[in-house]
């Protein structure tokens, strides 16, 4: 009974948040944010199965066996990768607000925007890409699925120094800045998601061990601090959103919203 | 002094946008002569049968010239992309966030026509090679040029956002490009699951996925190039008013 009205209260809400809400471009960035590493790890873990990874050290023909248990899997969790990396856009452009709305220079911004934008192909969507083309013909030469297997997970887990060098503009930027934008201790976490980047750099190397892609260092290790770090800056990010007062100069903690747009392009 | 630099800016944007007639004329010709589009090549088709058609002397030249023109003009759609980026930021925002999603689509989208024109044209390199080598090389064709929308969409939903956003007076767009940008965004959608299947309407070949789809994209291309030009036009006519 009381299900209806608070429904239709909660419409009545999101409509008037949308008609008043000065802060509304942020929001929908920030939302778009949550619902997108929400999907990325539903598809990626419970879907394709591809984190945690399967072994880099299987036959070919076990690697056919593996492409042929998960096909239903790859192809509908990639079809939802395909169909909402749109959002990965919107998160990299509410990172770069955040250098924007600090102190420093606005190359900061232009530069985390531009890496993170060339980062989408080698670092996510040509695995996606690659794991598609071997579920698509199970009949296809073992050989050629094991070539499309090994493509798959070395681009996803060895595309490195796009995310090493975007992290490190964002530490460099928070640690210059001095609006206050982020804590200094999250500029210096920044340095752990940096080295996850540094030591995954073995796995082109070795096919079996911790240093593997699979690996309890490369994987595991290098996942737990990735987790970690994007759910430290998304609660930041919702931080400085509620902070912003929408003006330039040092973020308050109270903000008296500005009535007119002072930051652009 | 103002005005000045503001006048050369939208020379410069002028001039961009007279290159997109001949942007759009480019995708067309590519479209009408690449043989593997008349009609698209169903997947279905076994390895042998791909390898023929790349084999295949009358196909040849037209394969290679066509994706080579591609490749050459069909990365100037960053071009119309900026553009708008251009109008997003006249827009009545309260910050630079939605210029900079777009800038983010424009940037990482046109990329996966260029991988495929690649992975096509390296299937017609040397196609008397093994035809499971040449199957590779077109399934990753076909399936990179019609799958990853995601970019696509993100175009079409930021840009109708932008513009729902756009409060003032006299809007940067009138509202019917928002919803004419969201009905393309659900026209594009359902390829993002063409690899699912090897046959019917959600296949690469299939009615959703080949011929909505692109029928869409050409759409918007030449909707979004009239609108654009009918603003890009009369801001300079204005300026040229008020120098």
């Amino acid at each position: 009974m009381s299900r209806a009205p608070r429904a239709a209260g909660l419409a009545a809400r999101l409509r008037e948040q949308w008609r008043q809400n000065p802060k509304l471009e942020l929001w929908l960035a920030w939302w778009t944010m949550v619902v997108f590493y929400q999907i990325f790890g539903i598809v990626f873990v419970l879907m394709t199965r591809v984190m945690p990874p399967p072994k880099p050290w299987w036959e070919p023909e076990r690697v056919a066996q593996w492409f042929a248990d998960t096909h239903d899997g790859l192809v509908w969790g990639f079809g939802i990768i395909f169909l909402i990396s749109f959002m990965a856009p919107a998160c990299n452009a509410l990172i770069g607000y955040s250098m924007r709305r600090m102190s420093v220079s606005p190359v900061f911004a232009y530069s985390y925007i531009a890496i993170y934008s060339v980062s989408a192909f080698p670092g996510m969507l040509l695995a996606a890409l690659l794991l598609c083309a071997g579920a698509l013909r199970p009949d296809r030469d073992p050989q050629i699925i094991s070539w499309l297997y090994d493509a798959a997970f070395m681009t996803f887990v060895g595309t490195m120094g796009l995310f090493l060098v975007g992290t490190a503009v964002w530490m460099v930027a928070i640690l210059l800045d001095k609006n206050r934008v982020f804590p200094l201790w999250f500029g210096y976490l920044n340095i752990c998601n940096l080295l996850t980047e540094v030591v995954v750099a073995p796995a082109w190397i070795f096919k079996a061990g911790p240093f593997a892609w699979n690996g309890v260092i490369t994987f595991w290790i290098d996942t737990l601090v990735f987790a970690v770090y994007t759910a430290v800056f998304i609660t930041l990010l919702r931080r400085m959103t509620v902070r912003d007062d929408l003006r330039e100069g040092p973020l308050p903690e109270t903000p008296q919203l500005a009535t007119t747009a002072s930051l652009r392009f | 002094m103002e005005r000045h630099t503001d006048m050369r800016s939208l020379d410069g944007e002028r001039a961009l946008f007279w290159s997109l007639p001949a942007l759009i004329l480019s995708w067309v010709l590519v479209f009408l002569f690449f043989p593997g589009f008349f009609p698209p090549l169903p997947p279905t088709m076994s390895a042998d049968e791909v390898a023929a058609f790349y084999r295949d002397p009358a196909n040849q030249p037209l394969i290679r010239y066509s994706l080579i023109v591609f490749n050459w003009f069909g990365i100037g759609v960053i071009v119309l992309l900026t553009l708008l980026v251009m109008q997003i930021r006249r827009m009545a925002h309260r910050t630079p966030i939605l210029a900079y999603c777009y800038l983010g689509c424009a940037t990482a989208g046109p990329v996966l026509f260029f991988v495929a024109d690649l992975f096509w044209l390296l299937a017609a390199f040397r196609p008397e090679r093994d035809p499971q080598l040449t199957l590779l090389f077109h399934d990753l064709a076909w399936i990179t040029f019609t799958s990853p929308v995601c970019f696509l969409i993100g175009q079409c939903v930021f840009l109708a956002l932008a513009i729902f956003l756009d409060r003032q007076p006299q809007p940067v767009f009138p509202r019917w490009v928002a919803h004419f940008n969201l009905a393309v965004a659900v026209a594009i959608a359902p390829a993002a699951f063409s690899v699912t299947t090897l046959e019917g309407p959600l296949a690469w070949d299939g009615a959703v996925s080949f011929w909505l789809r692109n029928a869409a994209i050409g759409l918007w291309l030449v909707v979004m190039t009239l609108v654009l030009g009918r603003n890009v036009l009369r801001e300079h006519s204005a300026m040229e008013a008020a120098a």
